[in-house]
């Protein structure tokens, strides 16, 4: 469904600045990928790139078959209201609207009759266990409401491929394990694609498929196949396999 | 939620983010308003007030609507750039650039409208006051009583409908969707620090103290032949010392460790540098509307002192009487009968003095010159309680000319100096002294002599009999109404200085009033522009202190800190502008040779004491919100 051909970004300037080279990547739909490396290591940069929020230096960047990069640009807000799905580490919620408004922004946009809107955000919503909250402001509720809200925002118009970027990073274990689970069940139940950056191994376990960079470049990648635990406890030897150390891998990313 | 609820959500919800942008604009309307309020008096459509000053009032209008589009425009483009990250995330969830500026327009629209209607009723509300000032300023026969100005309220609400309609539009298609990583990361992003040059910042000293030396050195009709360039020779060479010459300094200061690495010096440098480009055109822009707004109000200031006060030295009695040359000594008595006649009229009770002044011959002085009596002089001394003279019998006291005359060539001093004075016996008499007097009706300078020796100068030229009239303190009105009735009747001989200004400063009124009006609206936008600088950066101070604080800031340090940012922010342009406004209105006084020095320095004075008094109220807000933020 994602495909990525030959990726290279060059960061123009004093000092040019090469954050990823070479990258061929291919994401299935239906599919739970995480992408993790070392700080500086391009994970973000890669994001952006698939979410067309930055461009590549040189490369394509194919969604079923269509590049978003050659879209003009009413075509191009189209395709991200439309195709795309966002969830950030620090939420990005607009403190201007309540939780409900946050969640249909996207439909707003899109014209959709407010009806329809309401029917759709009050089942996202429940699905999310946040229909209590939805008539709160975003500096009333807390971390992980906020990132459930930023969550039904991504998902409210049925997304083809969903991207978060850290989701967890700001959240406490427990919100961070319900947000995962969250994405998971977006994942299976709505054959959602959903392509998460990560420095969380624990985060990364969710996923079906850990693709690891480094320096720009892909390094390698691990299927989930058995338990969840293995899983984990293989991210955690690549990660040292990669020649980092566990320590490396801070909880906040720069 | 639709788009149009939105877009109000945003507005009404954000109260704090909007409200600045929303009270500049609320003032301009105001501003606006009550000059519509003063404009359309029904007052001023009888005829009463001038063509001409009705024709002042138009282009004033039209100045301030100008200039509120530029302001309004300005306010909304540095708003906008404040929320540059969030327009990057309504792009990432698919807003289109055409639904950002629709966006945009719908909030202007919004918020144009709302601060047309508040303006229309602050200003209704503030109408009575500025009316009253109106009326005191502009000495006008009707009183301007409060009217419902309801032209007025059509006018200004149409035209502010307008210009927010047009600058919405305008606003919304010049706001570019740069690259959606830029938006997104538009926080984090410096505009760099503006190239300097040594070079530059050398040219940027040199064309200043050129233009200074040149406004300073010119005197007379030439100040108005150096204005123009001298004019933009210090605007290129202003927008040099803020974009180079601050810079360059900067850079030094920053480079000296002694100093950069001294306490919180650093943290004060490195912001300077931070947002020099910023600040840099904002100190231009600043510095020049100021200096614009003080020396518009200095010159009118002094320009209006120069008239009244001019006149009034050179005319200290209430009523002079002068017959024109070759009338008749009957006519002249029968005149001066008709003064005191017309005086007792109007009840105004005054001390006479007459005298009979005697013109000499003396080359090259067309009329001759006065040689007066020492007894005349004393006489006519005594009723404005001045000093008596005394000359010896072989002396002559010289009296320089008056101040009002502008002075071409030699002073009457010197001229009077080389002529010498020779009695019928050969005597020649001696010049011991000059003096400055306003005393004699006479501007052109003349001789007093002792009486014992005034029989021996010879024939006069002519001789013209004087008079002049002292009224007694408390009567302004009866020697208003007198001069009236004087002026009409004895045009030219009789001249009343009470009257005479009374006219003065009913013709200046609207011109004065016009240009404090415009003066104060070019200097509170000034302050405007400080205040959305200043503003503009507070969410990056809070992230900056915030972190700052977390290593060990006391609050003090950060008081510190902030006050210097922000009194530099306030001072300097404002400086710059002080020291603009005092060359320009010294070239001023050179050129009317006229001392303005107490009129310059209330004037500039007045700035300043208000400028330090906006810094603490805004100084204060902005500790508060980063005290609030920062929670040390």
């Amino acid at each position: 469904m994602l495909q990525l051909q030959n990726i290279s970004k060059v960061y123009e300037g004093k000092v040019p600045f090469r954050a990823l080279t070479d990258i061929n990547l291919e994401v299935e739909k239906g599919e739970f990928v995480a992408i993790m490396g070392p700080s500086g290591s391009g994970k973000t940069t890669l994001l952006n790139i698939i979410s067309t929020i930055d461009s590549p230096t040189t490369g394509t960047v194919l969604l079923d078959g269509k590049n978003p990069h050659q879209l003009g640009k009413n075509e191009l807000a189209r395709f991200r209201r439309r195709e795309l799905g966002f969830v950030f580490q620090d939420f990005n919620l607009l403190h201007t609207l309540t939780v409900e408004e946050n969640i249909v922004l996207p439909l707003t946009l899109d014209g959709v009759r407010v009806k329809e809107m309401k029917e759709r955000a009050e089942k996202i919503a429940e699905r999310l266990g946040i229909s209590s909250i939805l008539k709160k402001r975003t500096y009333e509720i807390s971390g992980g409401q906020a990132q459930r809200t930023a969550i039904a925002r991504a998902i409210i118009h049925g997304p083809k491929l969903l991207l978060a970027d850290e989701p967890t990073g700001n959240l406490d274990s427990k919100a961070s394990k319900d947000v995962l689970e969250m994405l998971v069940s977006i994942n299976k139940q709505d054959k959602t694609s959903v392509l998460m950056v990560t420095h969380d191994p624990q985060a990364a376990s969710y996923s079906d498929r850990v693709i690891f960079i480094r320096d720009g470049k892909l390094h390698s990648e691990i299927h989930r196949g058995e338990s969840r635990q293995a899983f984990f406890q293989r991210i955690i030897d690549m990660l040292s396999l990669m020649g980092g150390e566990g320590r490396d891998f801070s909880a906040v990313r720069v | 939620m639709t788009f149009r609820q939105f877009a109000f959500n945003q507005v009404m919800r954000n109260k704090r983010l909007y409200m600045a942008y929303f009270l500049s604009s609320l003032f301009t309307v105001m501003v606006f308003f009550t000059f519509a309020i003063f404009a359309f008096h029904p007052a001023f459509r009888d005829g009463a007030v001038h063509r001409y000053v009705l024709f002042g009032m138009s282009v004033a209008g039209g100045i301030i609507y100008v200039f509120s589009f530029f302001f309004v425009l300005y306010s909304m483009s540095s708003f906008l750039h404040s929320r540059k990250r969030e327009f990057g995330l309504l792009t990432v969830l698919g807003a289109s650039s055409s639904q950002i500026r629709r966006l945009v327009f719908l909030e202007n629209i919004l918020i144009g409208f709302l601060a047309t209607v508040g303006g229309i009723v602050t200003g209704l509300i503030f109408a009575k006051a500025i009316l009253l000032i109106a009326e005191n300023v502009l000495i006008i026969e009707e009183s301007l009583d409060f009217y419902f100005p309801t032209l007025a309220i059509i006018v200004t609400f149409v035209s502010f409908m307008i210009l927010f309609f047009c600058i919405s539009l305008f606003v919304s298609f010049v706001l570019r969707t740069n690259k959606l990583i830029h938006l997104i990361k538009s926080d984090k992003l410096s505009k760099g620090e503006p190239k300097s040059s040594l070079w530059l910042a050398v040219l940027a000293a040199f064309l200043l103290l050129a233009g200074y030396g040149t406004a300073l050195y010119v005197k007379g009709i030439q100040v108005v032949h150096a204005m123009v360039p001298v004019i933009v020779i210090v605007i290129i060479g202003t927008y040099l010392l803020f974009t180079q010459l601050s810079v360059y300094i900067i850079r030094r200061l920053k480079s000296n460790k002694n100093i950069f690495w001294r306490k919180t010096n650093m943290l004060l440098f490195s912001d300077l540098s931070f947002r020099m480009k910023d600040n840099a055109r904002t100190f231009f822009l600043v510095a020049i509307i100021s200096t614009v707004a003080f020396s518009a109000i200095g010159s009118l200031f002094g320009f209006h002192s120069y008239l009244t006060k001019g006149v009034k030295e050179a005319n200290p009695y209430s009523f002079i009487y002068t017959p024109l040359q070759r009338t008749g000594e009957k006519e002249i008595l029968e005149e001066i009968k008709q003064v005191d006649a017309i005086l007792q009229e109007e009840h105004v009770s005054a001390k006479k003095e007459t005298a009979v002044f005697h013109y000499f011959e003396m080359a090259g002085r067309h009329g001759g010159v006065l040689i007066a009596k020492a007894s005349d002089y004393n006489r006519f001394a005594a009723l404005l309680h001045k000093d008596p003279v005394f000359p010896k019998e072989d002396e002559a006291i010289i009296v320089e000319q008056s101040h009002v005359m502008m002075y071409q060539g030699k002073k009457a001093s010197e001229i009077l100096l080389e002529n010498p004075l020779r009695l019928e016996n050969g005597q020649v008499l001696r010049f011991n002294r000059i003096i400055e007097s306003e005393v004699l009706p006479e501007v052109n300078g003349y001789y007093i002599v002792n009486d014992e020796i005034f029989d021996q100068l010879g024939t006069p030229l002519r001789s013209e009999i004087n008079a002049v009239w002292q009224a007694a303190g408390g009567q302004k009105e009866q020697v208003i109404e007198a001069g009236r009735k004087l002026t009409e009747q004895l045009p030219i001989k009789t001249f009343s200085i009470d009257y005479a200004l009374y006219e003065i400063n009913k013709a200046y009124g609207p011109i004065l009033f016009i240009g404090l009006f415009i003066g104060i609206v070019f200097f509170v936008s000034a302050g405007s522009f400080l205040y959305f600088r200043l503003f503009t950066d507070l969410d990056a101070d809070k992230e900056k202190f915030r972190s700052v604080a977390k290593i060990g800031l006391a609050f003090s340090e950060l008081k510190k800190v902030v006050n210097r940012q922000t009194a530099l922010l306030f001072f300097a342009p404002i400086a710059v502008a002080l020291v603009h406004g005092a060359v320009a209105l010294t070239a001023l006084s050179r050129m009317f040779d006229y001392d303005l020095t107490a009129e310059s320095a209330f004037v500039l004075g007045s700035f300043a004491v208000i400028q330090i008094i906006y810094f603490l109220i805004v100084r204060f807000f902005y500790l508060k919100q980063l005290k609030k933020a920062v929670a040390v």
